[in-house]
């Protein structure tokens, strides 16, 4: 192969001529094996000898142990081992997130010890030849234990003569984090206000509940001293330190490795007790272990989320200009910190409560408060979707009372373009920093949003659709999301003798489609075919150290860490070129996949693979986040009869910076969208007053199907400066938007389809029979009669 | 969720499951569609020594209208109720009913024996055939004896077939021709079990209503019947009737809605049954 | 309690002794190895088991094992089989569509259209919303499954 080839003409012609792949909406490399039945997901894979585990539960949601009998167990057929927490060291599973001395002595051990605390603790496990003996073997546990009163509500678990969880703790309120400025000013401002509403909200438990479970294989090999585990997802990299840390084997004798991964949307691959169990049982028998979730576990012990109580007073003047807020939330944590600790949730819960509106001044409290449900952990639009929804239900319960149109009232109280950048009033998740809006247009967004899907004609035929007795609604509200956190990501990119290039990149894949976008980055600053480049992020001993994929920034992050790998692929092919072709390093240019060595008055073009194998980057910008904003519009049916919501259209502007790839962009918001239709209308984790769940099937905990979602109607603004060279420039990620305002959208729209009894609606999700009950109180015709929304003026 | 151990028995005649059942009755199951009984043997909340799987009597898998009576043999599979242009043209009740039975894949195999011996009280099947006043046949080895569906449901999840007997086939006989008739349901989502519903025939006067989920079996709703006997229906005399016919019914509530949300829907449901019907009546004289 | 069935899937006989109890599901996944067929909830809800028995959609997870025997069962995998690196239209119009984001609800969901798409043409979009609302995904929200299903019943309708 001749290193010494001059330009190809043809060649200058097509690079010339290529239309870079960042923008297009290409349909997924990912796809293929997926389609055709050749994924690999967890249970897809087996390994010789290996055994089937199975997890006893907990039957009762709060109580002290006095015995675990396994003997019956131990003697079934098949049966090769039952463990329960005396078999383990005292270790528990620590916080991955700001962690706090409270979270910490709320930790949870992978098997209970002497308490359990909710339904669905795991407190052994039994492992067998096959997955149907270990079920019976299950069955024959027997765990003996002595009641104690659950704590379930979270005001009454925040009481200070509440039952104790975690007694050693003194109290159930965790920990509690506060947002804004002088508490006594913002009561002062509320207390001269002209228009102040008051009202509680609360949220039900919801979760993720992705379609395929969770499961783990892991296998030890005593010579090598060395654990593979199979199932990971998410964040594998952190994982992999906590199990080195709790198992007591080093990180470079663990492998974790992550197949196809049937949706993650926060909670799945998080470190969770059979995170530690089954590696600890592969390595304890010596034998390879598998365990599948089933579906009933799933239901109970994958973290839930969003439940919560608030509080909320907002002050207005007549004009509706907003003045102030005062929100005090309460947090459902459930029985133990899990990974994402104690405050994380409540700081993102009151950083997005301001929303893209302009303050006088506000504070805000939140608390975490241990009950005995399942803990609770992050769900897509984690601590933005619930504050979203109380907020603009609060935005349109002011514009109600000073009779403008919600459009109108978000017009006047968005943060325009000219007063940016603004302060924020708010602190940087991670870095501590005030945070200053200096990005993106919210109102111009808003406006688009209105322009697009034709606002004002939607309102005149929602009025004349109520005069003429339709209950139907329409609402319009805007959101905001703080996106791409993160502290740093890692990329290491091979050129292959074959003109290929592979990416090794410390991010995940849960189905969004990382691959593709990633490889399209990389294509495009290459020059190469896309085809000829490859993306690996799966297995944590050939992949450098990553974040994993959380809260929209795979792509961004995994791009700029891609994208910097290239340049110090070619940097070092430049510099290889200038020894071996005894050229000045400055006039040699890096050309994609090659470099151009001058020669003469020509210049040879010299692929990189001949001079430099990889190259690698660590990607560590070090600033805040950035500020996505967008909105939703909605118009709704509701028919009193049975309380049914249908959702005629809907609408969803979205402020990405730039779209990488349009088409998995929009998937990813229509996605998103309808996860939040099943959080406003279907989705509640059901407890009865003994703390027996009542939605451990897919009959009880409803996800929205085709025939309840509508289309969406989805409008990515592009607002991101675009520089030469740089295919990332102005991407900000975009996973979790579509699913923020959706709360929100639904309510206010049903809220408007109600008319005068909307100011009830005050819970998620709405159910049939809250519709149904408001919609009898005030008949269409009566409208206009009713009660104004509680009012406190001077 | 897997099942636990059972014994497993597939005969091929009624005389061999017969046979199966005088022996192990008590402590068997018969496996029809599987629809239902195969989620509570995952859950494990079924647990039957012996699953007698009736699924290879092919004697029992027929639908055939023979006198202008319809006969829906046990492991008739619902899809074939739905897919019968006879079905469909001359109970179109029953046709109505069966397209609300969750979804496609599970009608393909879900039985229409199996989901009235299952007497869920939600399930539309068995409000249906409550409605068109079917018969059931059911065999033992002491014989054969009819049940009118008045009598066929006892409780919730409980009919009259005691455990050595099978229900061999629902025989329904023809509504009077160009009869109104209506299945109107509610369902949080598409496919589900309804929270309230209501079947309605009304022919030459007489008026019949079915009530889904009201109780703990399908309910004839006798007094609203009466009531509007001869009636014209109207949006009034309609709504009426959805009153009187849940003033003695209290809906078992659970997290999908209470108790009195339900019966409110029921209400509902009937009145739009009812109008609904009345349009038809007459319209689709065969 | 076990006895000896054996299974025909995509055409192929899988001899196998296994417990009665044992769900065809399972069956097919790890006795026969063809892990295309997903389990989703094991309880006929979510639809990802989805597979053709003598060619309707059924859900596998709510058979016994024993029970499909003598009776020609169909996966995903047979989906574009012999048709080497071309996929089936309704694969290739997922894939356009952008159809699927996990891929773990997809092969229920193939299952399950596969056999309309000779009639889908003439269904409208709330048609097909209700046709498909056996089957659960939970990352797209479905509205590009809908379109999917429109290209490919329109491209079968325009081949045929």
């Amino acid at each position: 192969m001749s290193s010494e080839t001059t330009t190809k003409p043809r060649r200058r012609a097509s690079a010339k001529a290529r239309v870079p792949y960042v923008g297009r909406p290409l349909p997924r490399v990912e796809d293929r094996p997926l389609l055709v039945g050749a994924g690999g997901y967890v249970d897809d894979f087996e390994r010789p000898g290996m055994l089937h585990a199975h997890v006893v539960r907990s039957e009762v949601a709060h109580g002290r142990i006095r015995s675990i009998d396994v003997a019956a167990a131990r003697r079934l057929p098949g049966v090769e081992h039952v463990i329960t927490a005396a078999d383990l060291p005292p270790v528990e599973i620590p916080v991955r997130l700001f962690p706090t001395d409270s979270s910490n002595r709320t930790l949870q051990p992978p098997l209970a010890r002497d308490r359990v605390r909710y339904v669905g603790e795991p407190v052994a496990v039994v492992v067998a030849t096959d997955p149907y003996l270990a079920e019976d073997a299950a069955a024959q546990v027997a765990v003996d234990v002595e009641p104690l009163v659950p704590v379930l509500d979270v005001e009454q678990a925040a009481d200070d003569d509440a039952w104790l969880l975690h007694p050693q703790l003194g109290t159930n309120v965790i920990d509690r984090v506060t947002v804004g400025g002088d508490e006594a000013e913002v009561a002062r401002l509320i207390r001269g206000a002209d228009v102040v509403v008051r009202k509680r909200f609360r949220l039900a438990r919801q979760g993720a509940v992705p379609l395929e479970t969770r499961g783990l294989l892991a296998e030890y090999d005593a010579d090598a001293n060395a654990l593979t585990v199979w199932g990971a997802a998410k964040v594998k990299h952190f994982n992999r330190t906590i199990l080195s840390d709790l198992i007591g084997l080093p990180e470079a004798s663990l492998r974790l490795i992550e197949g196809d991964v049937g949706g993650g949307f926060g909670a799945r691959g998080e470190f969770y007790p059979e995170d530690y169990l089954i590696p600890w049982l592969a390595r304890e028998i010596g034998r390879p272990v598998k365990w599948i979730e089933d579906r009933r576990e799933n239901l109970l012990a994958l973290n839930h989320s969003r439940e919560q109580q608030w509080d909320l007073e907002l002050a207005a003047d007549r004009e509706g200009r907003f003045i102030a807020f005062r929100a005090s939330v309460l947090w459902a944590q459930g029985a133990y910190s899990r990974t994402h600790g104690s405050v994380l949730l409540p700081r993102l819960i009151l950083l997005h409560a301001s929303g893209p509106y302009r303050w006088q001044a506000f504070w805000g409290e939140a608390s975490s408060v241990l009950t005995n449900k399942t803990p609770a952990g992050t769900y897509r639009g984690p601590g933005q979707y619930e504050p979203t929804f109380v907020r603009e239900r609060m935005v349109d319960l002011v514009a109600r009372e000073v009779g403008i149109d919600p459009a109108e009232i978000r017009r006047r109280n968005i943060i325009t373009k000219a007063e940016m950048p603004y302060d924020s009033g708010l602190l940087d998740l991670d870095t501590g920093l005030p945070m200053v809006y200096d990005d993106g247009d919210f109102p111009l967004v808003f406006e688009q949003l209105l322009e697009r899907c034709g606002y004002d004609q939607l309102r005149a035929d929602v009025v004349r659709r109520q005069r003429a007795g339709e209950r139907v609604g329409l609402s319009a509200t805007s959101f905001i999301e703080m996106g791409n956190p993160g502290v740093f990501e890692q990329a290491r990119v091979e050129a292959l003798p074959d003109g290929r290039f592979v990416a090794h990149v410390g991010i995940a894949s849960v189905g969004q489609g990382v691959e593709t976008v990633l490889s399209q980055v990389a294509a495009d600053l290459l020059h190469v075919p896309i085809e000829q480049v490859a993306v690996r992020y799966r297995d944590t001993a050939t992949v450098p150290e990553g974040q994993g994929a959380f809260s929209s920034r795979a792509t961004v992050w995994g791009g700029y860490a891609v994208a910097g790998a290239i340049r110090a692929l070619q940097e070092r092919a430049v510099e290889v070129a200038a020894e071996r072709f005894n050229a000045v390093a400055d006039e040699i240019e890096a050309d994609g996949d090659s470099v151009l060595v001058p020669r003469g008055r020509r210049r040879r073009r010299v692929p990189i693979a001949e001079l430099a194998s990889e190259g690698f980057f660590r990607y560590e910008p070090g600033s805040a986040s950035h500020v996505l904003t967008g909105g939703n519009v909605a118009l709704v049916r509701v028919d009193p009869g049975s309380g049914d919501v249908v959702l005629e259209r809907w609408w969803l502007a979205y402020e990405v910076g730039r779209a990488i790839n349009p088409l998995t962009l929009e998937g990813q918001v229509r996605g998103a969208a309808v996860q939040g239709i099943g959080g406003a209308l279907l989705e509640a984790f059901a407890y009865a007053p003994d703390g027996q769940p009542l939605t451990t099937s897919f009959l009880d905990y409803a996800l929205p199907t085709a025939a309840e979602s509508p289309n969406v109607e989805v409008l990515l603004v592009e607002l991101g400066e675009r520089r030469e060279g740089d295919p990332l420039s102005g991407a900000k990620g975009g996973g979790e938007g579509g699913i923020i305002g959706v709360g929100a959208t639904v309510a206010n729209a049903v809220a408007d389809a109600l008319g005068g009894a909307a100011g009830e609606l005050t819970e998620l999700p709405i159910l049939p029979e809250t519709v149904q009950r408001l919609a009898a109180l005030q008949a269409p015709a009566a409208r206009g009669g009713a009660k104004p929304p509680m009012r406190s003026a001077s | 969720m897997k099942p636990a151990p059972f014994e497993y028995r597939d005969p091929r005649t009624v005389d061999e499951v017969i046979d199966v059942l005088a022996e192990h009755g008590e402590d068997s199951k018969i496996l029809a569609g599987g629809q239902s009984l195969v989620p509570l043997l995952n859950f494990r909340l079924a647990q039957p020594a012996m699953l007698v799987d009736i699924n290879r009597v092919e004697e029992l898998s027929f639908l055939r209208c023979s006198a202008g009576v319809l006969t829906i043999g046990a492991t008739c599979r619902q899809a074939t109720l739905e897919q019968s242009i006879f079905a469909q043209a001359r109970w179109p009740l029953l046709g109505e009913a069966v397209d609300l039975v969750a979804h496609s894949q599970i009608r393909n195999r879900g039985t229409v024996g199996g989901s009235a011996a299952h007497a869920d009280p939600a399930a539309e099947l068995p409000v249906a055939l409550s409605c068109l006043d079917a018969r059931f046949n059911i065999r033992s080895a002491s014989g054969t004896r009819t049940v009118g569906a008045d009598e066929f449901f006892s409780t919730h999840l409980t009919t009259v077939i005691e455990p050595d007997e099978l229900l061999v086939s629902i025989e329904v006989d023809p509504p009077p021709a160009g009869a109104g008739y209506a299945f109107c349901e509610y369902s949080r989502r598409h496919g589900d079990f309804a929270l309230g519903g209501a079947a309605v025939q009304l022919a030459d006067g007489e008026v019949r209503i079915a009530l889904l989920g009201a109780s703990d079996t399908p309910l004839r709703a006798t007094e609203a019947e009466q009531a509007l006997a001869g009636q014209q229906i109207d949006a009034e005399t309609a709504a009426e009737a959805g009153e009187l016919a849940v003033r003695e019914v209290e809906p078992t509530g659970d997290i999908h809605g209470s108790g009195e949300y339900r019966r409110r829907l029921t209400a509902t449901m009937v009145k739009r049954a009812l109008l609904l019907a009345a349009d038809r009546d007459g319209r689709e004289a065969a | 309690m076990s006895r000896k069935v054996t299974l025909e899937i995509n055409g192929e006989r899988y001899e196998r002794e296994v417990e009665e109890r044992l769900l065809l599901s399972d069956f097919i996944r790890h006795e026969a190895g063809l892990t295309g067929t997903h389990v989703g909830c094991e309880h006929g809800v979510c639809g990802a088991c989805t597979v053709q028995l003598d060619g309707e959609p059924v859900r596998s997870c709510l058979l016994l094992a024993v029970q499909a025997e003598g009776h020609q069962l169909r996966t995903v995998e047979d989906l574009n089989a012999g048709m080497g690196e071309e996929l089936h239209p309704l694969q290739q119009a997922f894939h356009e569509s952008h159809g699927l984001q996990c891929g773990f609800c997809t092969p229920g969901f193939l299952m399950s259209i596969e056999p309309m798409l000779n009639t889908a043409a003439d269904l409208d979009e709330g048609e097909i919303r209700a046709a498909i609302s056996g089957n659960l995904c939970r990352c797209t929200g479905y509205q590009n499954i809908v379109s999917a299903i429109q290209l490919a019943a329109t491209r079968m309708q325009d081949g045929s």
